[in-house]
């Protein structure tokens, strides 16, 4: 197995393309965005909604300033409701946080302000006036206000107190009310935002597949001989399984992290200038480590995944070839091999267990680091009122779940890289044409008679290895043309340039007279069909099989497999024509499944058809089968018969001789025999060596 | 469930100094979180007082920080123990699962095909190493802190700790019915991304035939189908997987809404502290994971008891091909005598009633038609697959007598589908022989004439074949293949129709070369071809399990039967061609 690039690196080339994708599903992604800011937003308001209510009703203090005093405290924001008793402006302490411990001081100093704590309660309601009346004395009344010490408030018995306090009690249930349509609010955007990115993920994956497959169904077989059919396999599927990781963990895990954090960050700012200044100082060493561990992450995963591939190759091909292990007494050795590879796996995953084991306890701690630093500065802030309560306990709740998504920021990163890795093979892949090109609009002549002429045709499948040299006949209707040669001469490229599978260098072929590129290639296709050597069974039934997604009735199926001889096996299959075949036809013989192909072709009904032989063991009695029903399926076509039996060859109208991509003979069986040339020796070799195929 | 995992006990007691380390690193990790909120409530109340110095704050904090150490440094621990533990653990099964394949016969590889093996090596084993790694500290971390959470908020903060953690057990019981709503749902993702797999496979591999029949549409619209399918199987899973986090994260929230909501009245009350408050809030944090790690863990262990069992249907697989309690470690003489042999397969009788006998020295030629038991016989022979006793010997004794790694050295096999390791050239023809020197390679590769190519390979004899040797043709194949076997000097060598793929004249070559290599040791050749049956001391003709005819070349062409009406119709065209000359 070779060892695929596992990760690339942030290429945002690749990114644009992948973008591209992502049209179709503009309105979603917008949806799936919006959905992910809202919820992201509602998370970052349920400390803020605690902080509001620890501030204003769980634990509520007020100090009060002089009246007229008002222009040294200037950059307060002074409520014109503010509760004003006695010649007192009572207002809640987090007012003051923007003016500096000096100041206060200074104030003080003058006795403008007193910062004793005090509670205000609103008049009001006879059971609160009750309370005031019964201890008059510790009260400072206004027409609308009572302020009470902090101190004396506690010295009244529960059931009075809460009396005084039911408004708080109310505050609390409000906001935990709005605490609990945040909470719904965040379930749903978030539901919405997962299962909008997922749809989009999955649509794109299912366009890229059928990009994927489509492109390389219409390459040419260039194409094919390049990229081997298994890694083609897993760029359908493997690859653009990880290029949907982008989608559903970069885009909603990353984007959501990322804007979880800065949301954090901003909001710390916003609750408290000082320090959230403070607390984003400690985030720095967070970043850097990160970014160290990221790199070291990403090492240790392609060590893991490369070892992973080896040892799932190696079990894979010695459980494929244990009987060979087996013949060959290799056990002990393999053990020993196998033993080997899937230590080095071990190792691999102990170093990257190791990179995580150190990564996330040093986040961890660095969250207690912040958490500390918080609260020491927190509580200098609180000495010097500048800061609240329920702001300190705000910025402790949110550093933590700033701190979550850190955890596996490492992991998510390599799992992006991993995806544009995929991301890139298969834009590699859409990347190469070998397209034939498909320019023809010439409508096919009716009926075609199938005349064929090769006129001076040249072809090299890789230059300077010229494979046909000038090649020059003619075919009529109707007859049928047996192709002899080495192995190598260049049989099995007429069959390919025919149906056009490959494109001529220079010449031409022409079809009843007209340059077969001048007709549409798939009109083309229809009327000039290979049988191949090795028969191509799909895992369906027979009837699909002959039919092969063509408009064609089951008669017509079964009638053309009657003309071949191939009914007669069909239907002692257990289902009959509705047999589900095995895949690669493994339940049929190498016979029959040449019969399958036969009917194929008699129920497609080209009217130029080129045969390549078997030449596989096939027992002798399904082979004389077989050459009827040869018989039956050349009849009326004009046909090429790359052939190896003797008995094929004779019965051609004509034989064409090939050596080193020239025709050098041409004529019947007798009159070449009589020529004592090429084929002359080709036929006496093979006769004295007393072989069943003549010709190989 | 239990059941199944005794198979590992085995494993985790050679690792039990693992697991206790890794246990006593997790319980001071547990024990010293505990401890954090602890340091932020007195912080929190020293702050809400109001009376207090700043350097009381910072020897709090610096307190916490040490602790947080520790809790550092035991997460580090119990990581490295347990995942250590499980991951060694989990190589150890996987090495002894491979050992345990090497051990069983065709008979067990017919009935589970290698993919299947494969998810099983990997799959499985992942599921194992999560509920022995993960799934014990799930269990630990779960209990150890579930309780001491519970104790410490029941005690301390009784008046809210029943309130606020009454939807934490629903976390736990959403997180089991979730791993049951969602296991289905996944197994029809995997089986829609298996049919994916499938129709690319086919329609790649069968490309000729969908471009000469023009079926490039068709193919196109059924894999649509496919592709459908498989998105319409993801959203399932989906509408139900993407609601796991959001409704975890909701139900969480719920936990901090109630502790607001009664632990707000408690603490304007007076009846807990502000600091209480903020310690409550981080208890009820952390109780979360372990709520649904109680939820994890039983899916995990009911994962990797499932998959286990799966494991287990491999390793309890007893291998049906043994050496005897006391093996003969001395193979005589290489005559080779088979008695009454019957054999029957899958409940089909596969061979009746053959005898022969092949003296050391001579070359035996089997002919028969596709399916008439000859590939099966000759597998017998090194027990590939076991013949009843008492009906085959080699040098005078019962082949199940000898030991089997011996009987098999001793026989060459040559098998009708070549299959060769994505290794060197060089690699595959010393497969058998390990050390074997520059010059044996080039005379078993001349004998088959591979060596001919050799200027044709990129890297001469280090080329890589590729995987099941695909950058080589299939009479490439088949030579290489022939040349490992010789390349074991084996005193028997068995060619199973080993040479299909290459042409006659290359035939002829290769055989003349291969019977003066063997003069003077024993040999079996199956074909189809007469002639390549030429020159064997003796053939027998197998038809449908049972020898219809024997004798030389000479002697069967003259007798009347089926080696006579092949060579006949293999003749015939030669015939044919005379009467025209």
């Amino acid at each position: 197995m070779n060892e695929e690039k596992v990760i690339s690196g942030y290429d945002p080339q690749i990114m644009r393309r992948l973008l591209q994708f992502l049209k179709p599903y503009k309105l979603m992604v917008v949806f799936a965005v919006l959905g992910l800011f809202l919820s992201t937003a509602a998370e970052l308001m349920t400390p803020v909604i605690m902080q509001q209510a620890i501030d204003k009703h769980i634990v509520v203090r007020f100090f009060r300033i002089k009246e007229g005093e008002q222009p040294l405290f200037a950059d307060l924001k002074i409520p014109d409701d503010a509760p004003m008793i006695e010649g007192w402006l009572y207002l809640p302490t987090n007012v003051f946080s923007e003016l500096s411990g000096r100041e206060i001081e200074l104030a003080k100093e003058k006795g403008a302000i007193d910062t004793s704590s005090y509670y205000v309660i609103s008049r009001g309601g006879e059971d609160i006036e009750e309370v005031i009346w019964n201890h008059q004395k510790i009260f400072t009344l206004s027409e609308d206000y009572a302020a009470v010490l902090l101190e004396d408030l506690s010295t009244l018995p529960e059931e009075e107190r809460m009396i005084l306090r039911q408004r708080d009690i109310q505050g609390i249930a409000e906001a935990a009310v709005l605490f609990f349509i945040l909470l719904a609010g965040g379930l749903i955007f978030s539901f919405l935002e997962v299962y909008l990115m997922a749809s989009t993920g999955q649509g794109v994956m299912k366009d890229l597949r059928m990009k994927i497959l489509g492109h390389t169904l219409g390459q040419s077989l260039k194409f094919i001989d390049k990229n081997p059919v298994g890694s083609l396999v897993t760029r359908v599927t493997n690859d653009v399984e990880t290029v949907n990781e982008l989608f559903t963990t970069v885009a909603t895990s990353v984007l959501k992290d990322i804007s979880l954090m800065v949301g954090v960050v901003v909001t710390l700012f916003l609750l408290d200038t000082r320090l959230g200044f403070i607390t984003f100082l400690t985030l720095p060493p967070v970043f850097f480590i990160t970014l160290y561990y990221r790199v070291r992450a990403r090492d240790a995963y392609r060590r893991v995944r490369m070892w992973v591939s080896k040892v799932n190759a190696y079990l894979s091909e010695h459980i494929s070839g244990m009987e060979i292990v087996q013949i060959f007494g290799r056990e002990k050795r393999c053990r020993k091999e196998f033993s080997e590879t899937s230590g080095e796996l071990l190792k691999a995953n102990i170093s990257e267990m190791l990179v995580y084991a150190c990564f996330r306890p040093i986040i961890n701690f660095l969250t207690s680091l912040s958490i500390g630093v918080i609260i020491y500065f927190g509580a200098r802030g609180y000495i010097e009122n500048l800061i609240s309560l329920g702001v300190l306990i705000a910025f402790i709740h949110l550093i933590g779940k700033f701190f979550r998504p850190v955890m596996d920021m490492a992991e998510k990163f390599t799992i992006m890289q991993s995806s544009m890795a995929g991301g890139e093979r298969v834009f590699a892949l859409l990347d190469q044409v070998e397209r034939i090109s498909d320019t023809g609009t010439e409508p096919l002549p009716d009926p075609v008679r199938g005349k064929i002429e090769f006129r001076d045709v040249n072809f090299s499948y890789v230059e300077d290895e010229q494979v046909l040299k000038d090649l020059a006949f003619q075919v009529e209707p109707g007859e049928t043309i047996a192709i002899v040669g080495y192995t190598g001469a260049g049989k099995t490229t007429i069959a390919s340039l025919l149906s056009r599978l490959w494109d001529v260098d220079s010449g031409s072929i022409l079809l009843d007279g007209i340059d077969i590129r001048s007709f549409p290639l798939h009109e083309l296709r229809k009327m000039i069909q290979p049988v191949q050597q090795d028969v191509f069974i799909f895992s369906r039934s027979i009837v699909e099989n002959i039919a092969l997604g063509s408009n064609i009735t089951r008669e017509e199926v079964e009638r053309a497999a009657k003309i071949v001889f191939a009914d007669s096996f069909i239907r002692k299959l257990p289902e009959g024509y509705d047999t589900i075949l095995d895949e690669r036809g493994a339940n049929l013989s190498t016979g029959q499944r040449q019969l399958l192909s036969f009917a194929r072709v008699v129920a497609h009904d080209p009217k130029v058809l080129i045969l390549d032989e078997a030449t596989g063991s096939i027992d002798t009695e399904t082979e004389k089968l077989i050459q009827r029903a040869l018989n039956n399926l050349l009849e009326g076509r004009t046909s090429f018969v790359i052939a190896h039996r003797l008995s094929t060859i004779r019965h051609a109208d004509r034989i064409l001789v090939l050596s080193g991509g020239e025709l050098v003979e041409s004529g019947s069986h007798s009159e070449l025999l009589s020529r004592e040339g090429v084929y002359y020796n080709l036929y006496k070799y093979q006769y004295e060596a007393g072989n069943r195929e003549i010709l190989t | 469930m239990l059941k199944e995992f005794k198979t590992l006990i085995p494993y985790l007691k050679r690792y039990i100094p693992y697991y206790i380390a890794g246990l006593l690193f997790l319980i001071i990790t547990d024990a010293a979180q505990l401890l954090i909120p602890q340091f932020i409530r007195k912080a929190i109340n020293l702050i809400y007082t109001g009376n207090f110095e700043l350097r009381e704050i910072l020897t709090t904090m610096a307190l916490m920080l040490l602790i947080a150490l520790f809790v550092a440094i035991g997460r580090f621990g119990w990581r490295y123990f347990i995942h250590g533990a499980s991951r060694r653990i989990e190589r150890e099964l996987r090495d002894d699962l491979f050992s345990h394949l090497l051990l069983l016969s065709s008979t067990f590889y017919r009935k589970m095909k290698t993919g299947d093996i494969m998810a099983r090596a990997t799959n499985d084993m992942r599921a194992i190493r999560m509920a022995s790694g993960m799934g014990f500290v799930a269990f630990i971390d779960g209990i150890f802190m579930m309780i001491a959470i519970l104790i410490i908020l029941f005690t301390r903060y009784p008046q809210i700790a029943l309130i606020t953690i009454a939807p934490l057990p629903v976390v736990t019981l959403f997180v089991l019915s979730f791993g049951k709503m969602l296991g289905h749902r996944f197994k029809r993702v995997q089986e829609g991304f298996s049919r994916l797999s499938e129709h690319a496979q086919e329609s790649l591999s069968g490309i000729r035939v969908i471009k000469t029949f023009v079926q490039e549409k068709s193919n196109l619209s059924r894999f649509e189908e496919t592709n459908e399918e498989y998105r319409a199987t993801n959203m399932a899973l989906v509408r139900v997987w993407g609601f796991f986090f959001p409704i975890i994260g909701f139900l969480s929230g719920i936990t901090s809404l109630l502790l607001l909501k009664f632990g707000g009245v408690a603490t304007l009350k007076g009846d807990i502290s502000p600091g209480d408050f903020v310690a409550v809030l981080s208890y009820l944090e952390m109780l979360i994971w372990p709520m649904m790690g109680a939820g994890f863990m039983v899916n995990m262990l009911q994962r990797g008891a499932a998959s286990l069992e799966r494991i287990n249907k491999i390793l309890h697989e007893k291998p049906d091909i043994t050496s005897p309690p006391e093996p003969l470690r001395e193979i005589k003489s290489w005559d080779i005598r088979i008695d009454n042999l019957s054999f029957s397969y899958n409940g089909e009788d596969v061979l009746d009633n053959i005898s022969f006998l092949l003296p050391e020295g001579n070359t035996l030629g089997i002919l028969g038609r596709t399916g008439s038991g000859k590939s099966t016989l000759i597998r017998l022979l090194p027990r590939l697959l076991d013949p009843p006793k008492g009906s085959i010997f080699l040098g005078g004794q019962d082949v199940h007598e000898y030991e089997l790694s011996l009987l098999r050295s001793a026989v060459g096999l040559v098998p009708q589908d070549t299959f060769l390791f994505s290794s060197s050239i060089r690699e595959n023809l010393s497969f058998g022989n390990p050390d074997m020197k520059e010059e044996g390679i080039r005379e078993v590769a001349d004998i088959s004439t591979i060596s001919r190519e050799l200027e044709t390979f990129s890297e001469g004899w280090n080329t890589q074949v590729g995987e099941r040797g695909i950058s080589l043709s299939g009479g490439q194949k088949q030579r290489i293949s022939i040349s490992r076997a010789l390349a074991i000097q084996p005193p028997v060598m068995i060619f199973d129709d080993a040479l299909s793929a290459v042409d006659t004249e290359t035939e002829e070559s290769i055989l003349n070369a291969f019977l003066k290599k063997r003069q003077g040791k024993t040999n079996i050749i199956i074909s189809h071809r007469v002639s390549t049956l030429h020159a064997a001391d003796s053939i027998i003709v197998l038809d449908e399990g049972k020898i219809i005819q024997r004798g030389t070349h000479e002697e069967l062409v003259r007798e009347e039967g089926l080696y006579q009406e092949i060579n006949n119709l293999q003749k015939l065209e030669h015939h044919g061609e005379r009467g025209q000359k």
